[in-house]
């Protein structure tokens, strides 16, 4: 059957060229299949004639090849090419059918021949011959695997070695460690120059913090380094920010008194003056009044209004992180486990049914209502979380999102993740569940905080600069154990595997130096410049895009004109560009009159926050300025291109909002090339285009590049409401029954009315 | 005393001081209430700005009077209107309270006060005139038509064949009048199958008709049989002919009962009978019903999704559309030709056929194109909108009405929402269509049939208004693809309430900032770049010319990044 096959010579690098250095050697085109290997991973058992299942009705379109497991990733090798639509951006790291062991959710065998079906686990044993394996993956991919044609022994092995590599038994099996041992033996640092343009700020030394309370104008508060070597707390970073107030010998004492050492921690500092400061419980009940009043009053000395301090207790209002497990488990059962059609005809009541929205809008609500203590009443507020790891990370970054521009950006944005999740000890490997030892802990925190920047996105689309495909393609990089960023519950744990690591491979380990292990930040290791380009708005019209493109980070001053909140006016947008063209119909057209009334007038009984939020939301919005969500059922939608990205029978072909944003991408980068144009000819004195060399398109930010108008007969054909990703072969569900899954026809099926009126005829 | 702004033609037929507006969203309020024969008018100087509520009485589907005691007014009235909300007032019962609520149930009613449509009396004029945009030989000529197989009838001129049909229809050339009449005499209300859209390369097409005359006793008609097999044969590409009938199948069972029915089969060679299932009018309008329940004049936030679910309303949406998938995929992709009928041919079936060639025609997607498809599939083919409507009417509970056409609008929407860019009109259009839809201020759907419908000179048409005001109907994502067919995917997953239309008057429900918004803005700002380019362009031209006679001359770099939308 295999023979059958021409073979096709399309092997292709998934890395960057730099890598494959080493095989200089020009090679004749490969008949062999070979996993393409990263440094230190090693194939660990692989077999041949392997079908990968593409279509759930009919096999005509599934690939031939080989399953290869390695200590990074399953994957596989073949020379077929998918039918239809491939990816449209590449991961340097991983090849269109790779999945990593740490994406890995559930390794599920069949023996249809036997009715037999198992999920292995680490060490289990297997005691049929596998004819099928169905990975069911983190990031919602179900990926099936026959094998009709292989070898009933090797598959069993692969089968049973993907298990076991994909539950390590310790942190330091992760491939990162290995990975970043054999960068760091080899001299030439992968990728590409680190000093190259702004870096996003790790939080890991004083002068990030510095620069941050410098920009907050916090002049009030400062770096403590009491935890250095983490001495005071296991899950703090080594610096962090305090009021000026509190001396180190006092912080020292007090620390003993709260959950894990946890002193409370600047988070930012609202032009008025007040404060957010996140903190853990106090555990001595004796201690609490007075050391709760140390800390307030050493927060209310920092305000130069000394105005006083609210607290939210987060435990108390929002759901634990099992029930948010619980929800997105049951989000996930409907939009890529069940039948398409089972679900299609009760999808409302169940995506209710999930709660997932209903978290997403509860967190959302509980960070308004903050942002409405720092902003409506110029108090400083303490987000108070039993250990201060979960659920303060969420409240505390969507809070900075609303109030402060900056995190907007892409740098900001990443700062803060950086900060507010990463440095402040939240447990990224348990909640990912990274060891899949303890389930109870896993949640996905890290996955509803996009969720709610998410619906911030799409309801403000002007006010940021990256896109959803960067907020989804963020979130996959969670299950790419590479990346330091969400492989650790704390800095110093990371700290102190990596010089375990370190030790235990004989690497000598410099000065004050750790393992080479990059952050998610450094973008180039998984995609080139070009799909990088995917992750920008065309519509953000950002200020901070100077900042950026300047090449530095300054230290920016903010003036109370473009940031003040008040002073939300149609002439906030850069050169006062905003029209009325849709805002004020003219007047005496019928439009306006039909149009209704929003004669905005007082409720009755209303509370502060509620007329705080009512009145914002009567303004026209700043998108560099202060932004609050709108909560009402219908503003929250769910994240279509995240949730239903793998699943075949949702997908828009050439529709869905890439079409919008395909437009918009080719008026931004016309509207680009025209303003550098402007610079060059006034900076020149040479009329544009009449030199040699006109600005070229390709430095442009957009990944849709204008054309000229005369290539534009046809959308373009791989655009669809999944770009950039693809469904084909990313979602093959299995019908336990044994019955097709899919009766699906053109988006037609049909079932009985329940409805009694249809026997009257019509 | 301030008069109430009106629109020309309309006449203030009754005031009154000191009636109390019970607004569900922002509290009672009192002002003064006035009747005209176009709208009632609520102004109150209560609130800064002026507090305002305008319905037309078009609009208007029952009055009602309710008891309630708010201080000293003791009457109390509701306004059920069809867009979904029922305003509320209270006024103290005097002579002129009554009087104004007399006149307004007289005029919200006309019809049944022996009055006319207000259209009748709008005097307004417009540059264009909007009855000139559909002239059916000129649509005809555009899908290539006549051609070989098919012509244009004039059989039905004096609409004596199908007094439902326009004047003008297309039928296959071979056919002869005679078993024109003999096709009609076996087809409901004498609606025999007649072209639609024509493929314009396969030269499959849409044919539409109603149910054929079967009856228990499967009685057959050789005109009629042979009439659908030259409909097949006029398009070379397929040996079949595909029937899909709207209905469900078991209701089309029981109207082969009552005399009824659908092709068989057997008597129809290389005919494919498919049924679309989908429910009749009466379903319909008490899934929008529920709905209304759902969206006015408060929400159940926290059961919010579930609530629309147990509407079924998205559910029949999401039929409607797969139906019109499949008969637009037929033609597209199986090269097929398609007959699609219900039981009378004129609701589901005109919903059907012109969301397939919303699919499959991009001009039909344009402003333009779009009066064309509503002149021609709806108001030409007799779908009975004074029935389905009641305009004018007091009867409400009569059983003729229902949203149908409210709900293709909105299966429109939903396509405009899954392609943004595929359409040149924008949300404001359809909403304002849907408007006029019961506004009777527009002479556009006043009527059931083309043959009752003597308007053209006595009323103006909504397009006539429409085309006036392009600029705010357009959609700036628009990009004009050839042979763009689109299939938009009729999932719930990507369906949606269309709430900026049934929940507009809840003002918390308020829609986000639109993305279109901000392309306008950039729009601005490309325009505004591009003429700083064209002027530093000649100031440096002109300073050259002068300075030294340059061998570059003006560079016409300019125009590879010219406009190819329209602002």
């Amino acid at each position: 059957m295999l023979s059958m096959r021409p073979l096709k010579p399309t092997f292709k690098s998934y890395l960057p060229p730099l890598q494959t250095d080493v095989n200089k050697t020009v090679q004749p085109p490969i008949k062999k299949l070979e996993a393409k290997l990263l440094p230190g991973e090693i194939v660990v058992n692989e077999v041949n004639f392997v079908r990968k299942c593409i279509g759930v009705d009919s096999s005509q379109d599934d690939l031939w090849g080989k399953l290869i497991c390695t200590n990074f990733k399953v994957s596989f090798s073949t020379h077929d090419t998918l039918p239809q639509q491939k990816f449209q951006y590449t991961n340097r790291l991983l090849g269109e059918h790779d999945i990593p062991l740490a994406c890995v959710e559930q390794v599920v065998t069949v023996n249809d021949a036997k009715g037999k079906q198992k999920v292995l686990g680490s060490n289990k044993k297997l005691k049929f011959n596998p004819m099928e394996l169905i990975i069911y993956c983190k990031d919602f991919r179900i990926v099936r695997f026959r094998f009709d044609e292989a070898g009933p022994e090797s598959a069993k092995k692969v089968c049973l070695a993907i298990a076991h590599y994909s539950h390590p038994a310790d942190p330091q099996l992760l491939f990162g460690f290995e990975f970043a041992g054999k960068r760091h033996h080899s001299s030439t640092v992968n990728g590409i120059d680190p000093g190259v343009g702004p870096q996003t700020p790790l939080f890991d030394r004083p002068s990030d913090w510095d620069r941050e309370i410098k920009r907050t104008g916090a002049s009030e508060w400062r770096v403590c380094s009491i935890n250095e070597g983490y001495a005071i707390s296991p899950s703090l970073p080594e610096y962090f920010v305090v009021p000026v107030s509190l001396a180190d010998q006092d912080l020292k004492q007090y620390s003993g008194f709260f959950t894990g050492q946890r002193l409370p921690l600047w988070c930012w500092n609202h032009p008025n003056g007040s404060a957010l400061v996140r903190m853990a419980s106090i555990k001595d009940p004796m201690q609490q009044r007075k050391l709760d009043q140390r800390i307030c009053t050493a927060i209310t000395k920092s305000h130069p209004k000394r105005s006083d301090v609210l607290k939210s207790d987060l435990d108390k209002t929002l759901p634990n992180i099992q029930d948010i497990q619980a929800a997105f488990v049951r989000l996930r059962q409907i939009c890529v486990i069940e039948p398409f059609e089972e679900t299609e005809e009760r999808w409302l009541s169940s995506v209710e049914g999930s709660r997932w929205l209903e978290y997403v809008r509860t967190f959302l609500k509980h960070a308004a209502e903050v942002v409405y203590m720092l902003e409506g009443q110029h108090a400083s507020v303490v987000l108070q979380e039993e250990e201060d790891r979960d659920l303060n990370c969420v409240i505390s970054s969507l809070v900075l999102i609303m109030l402060d521009p900056h995190y907007r950006s892409r740098l900001g944005f990443q700062g803060l993740v950086q900060r507010e999740w990463v440095m402040a000890g939240h447990r990224f490997l348990d909640r990912c569940n990274h060891l899949k030892k303890n389930d109870r802990e896993e949640s996905p925190l890290f996955l509803l905080f996009l969720n709610c920047v998410w619906q911030l996105m799409n309801q403000y689309p002007t006010a940021f600069e990256f896109t959803e495909t960067y907020l989804t393609v963020l979130s996959d990089s969670m299950w790419i154990p590479i990346f330091t960023t969400f492989l650790f519950n704390s800095s110093r744990q990371h700290a102190e595997h990596c010089r375990e690591f370190a030790q235990s491979k004989n690497i000598t380990l410099g000065e004050g130096k750790t393992l080479c292990f990059p952050t998610v930040w450094d973008w180039d290791q998984q995609f080139s410049r070009k799909d990088q380009a995917l992750f920008n708005s065309p519509l953000y019209v950002g200020k901070g895009t100077s900042c950026i493109h300047s090449g530095t980070v300054k230290t920016f001053k903010r003036t109370k004109k473009t940031y003040s909140s008040t002073l939300r006016g149609l002439n906030s947008l850069p050169n006062g560009m905003l029209t009325e063209l849709d805002t004020f119909p003219r007047r005496n057209s019928l439009a306006q009159r039909l149009r209704p009334d929003f004669s905005v007038v007082r409720e009755a009984p209303e509370s502060p926050s509620e007329r705080f939020f009512r009145e914002w939301l009567s303004r026209p919005t700043d998108p560099h300025g202060l932004l609050l969500p709108q909560l009402l059922p219908s503003h929250l939608r769910l994240w279509r291109l995240y949730f239903l990205r793998w699943v075949p029978e949702a997908q828009i072909s050439r529709g869905g909002p890439i079409m919008a944003f395909h437009r918009l991408s080719l008026l931004a980068d016309e509207i680009e090339s025209l303003q550098a144009q402007l610079r060059h000819c006034s900076s020149v004195g040479t009329p544009p285009g009449s030199t040699t060399n006109p600005p070229s398109s390709e430095s442009g930010r957009m990944y849709f590049k204008a054309h000229s108008p005369d290539d534009l007969p046809s959308p373009p054909e791989y655009l669809t409401s999944s770009f950039p990703f693809s469904p084909v072969g990313n979602l093959c569900r299995r019908n336990i029954l044994g019955t097709p899954l899919s009766k699906f026809l053109s988006g037609a099926k049909i079932w009985l009315s329940t409805e009694t009126l249809a026997n009257e005829t019509l | 005393m301030e008069e109430v702004p009106r629109v020309p033609g309309e006449t203030v037929k009754a005031v009154a001081k000191d009636v109390m507006y019970l607004c569900p969203f922002t509290g009672a309020v009192s002002g003064t209430l006035t009747v005209t024969d176009y709208k009632l008018y609520f102004k109150s100087l209560e609130r800064d700005p002026p507090f305002v509520l305008d319905v037309n009485l078009g609009v208007i589907s029952r009055v009602e009077t309710i008891s309630m005691q708010i201080g000293e007014n003791n009457r109390g009235i509701e306004i059920v209107c069809k867009d979904m909300r029922n305003p509320r007032f209270a006024y103290k019962e005097e002579q002129s309270k009554l009087e104004i609520f007399e006149t307004l149930t007289k005029h919200a009613f006309p019809l049944s006060n022996n009055l006319p449509l207000f259209a009748f009396l709008y005097k307004e004029t417009f540059p264009e005139d909007g009855w000139k945009v559909y002239d059916p030989v000129a649509e005809y000529k555009r899908q290539g038509l006549p051609n070989e197989s098919w012509t244009i009838s004039k059989i039905n001129s004096n609409f004596e064949v199908c007094d439902t049909y326009p004047a003008m229809l297309v039928v296959p050339t071979s056919i002869k009048d005679e078993e024109l009449r003999k096709v009609a005499s076996f087809r409901a209300k004498h609606r025999i199958p007649v072209l639609s859209w024509i493929h314009p390369e396969s030269q499959a097409t849409i044919v539409r008709c109603s149910q054929p005359l079967v009856g228990p006793s499967d009685r057959r008609c050789k005109e009629d049989e042979r009439y659908l097999q030259t409909i097949l044969d006029a398009n070379a590409q397929s040996h079949k002919l595909t029937i899909f009938d709207a209905r469900q199948s078991s209701v089309a069972d029981t109207n082969k009962a009552k005399d009824g029915g659908y092709e068989s089969e057997s008597f129809y060679p290389n005919v494919e009978l498919n049924f679309l299932e989908i429910p009749n009018i009466h379903v319909m309008r008490e899934s929008l019903r529920k709905l209304r329940e759902v969206v006015y004049p408060s929400i159940d936030e926290a059961h919010w999704l579930s609530g629309v679910d147990s509407t079924h309303w998205l559910e029949y949406i999401r039929l409607l559309l797969a139906g019109a998938v499949r008969v637009a995929d037929k033609l597209e992709c199986g090269k097929t030709s398609v007959v699609v009928h219900c039981s009378d041919g004129w609701d589901r079936t005109a919903q059907l056929t012109s969301l397939a060639m919303l699919m499959l025609d991009s001009y039909y997607r344009t402003l333009r194109g779009f009066q064309v498809l509503l002149e021609k599939e709806w108001i030409s083919f007799g779908h009975r909108f004074a029935a389905r409507l009641g305009h004018g009417d007091e009867n409400h509970a009569n059983s003729e009405r229902s949203p149908l056409f409210v709900q293709f609008v909105d299966c429109v929407w939903q396509m405009t929402r899954q392609f943004p860019s595929a359409f040149e009109f924008n949300e404001l259009f359809l909403i304002t269509i849907l408007d006029h839809l019961y506004s009777c201020l527009f002479g556009t759907f006043l009527y059931n049939s083309e043959q009752e419908r003597e308007v053209h000179s006595k009323t103006v048409s909504l397009w006539s208004y429409v085309n006036n005001h392009t600029e705010d109907f357009t959609n700036p994502f628009y990009v004009n693809y050839e042979n763009h067919v689109i299939y938009p995917v009729a999932s719930l997953r990507h369906l949606e309430l269309w709430v900026s239309y049934y929940v507009r008057w809840n003002p918390r429900m308020r829609p986000q900032m639109p993305v279109h918004q901000n392309l306008k803005e950039l729009l601005v700002l490309r325009t505004e770049l591009q003429k700083k380019v064209e002027e530093l362009q000649r100031d440096v031209a002109s300073s050259r010319s002068v300075s030294s006679s340059s061998d570059h001359g003006p560079s016409p770099s300019h125009t590879s990044t010219p406009l190819y939308t329209t602002v």
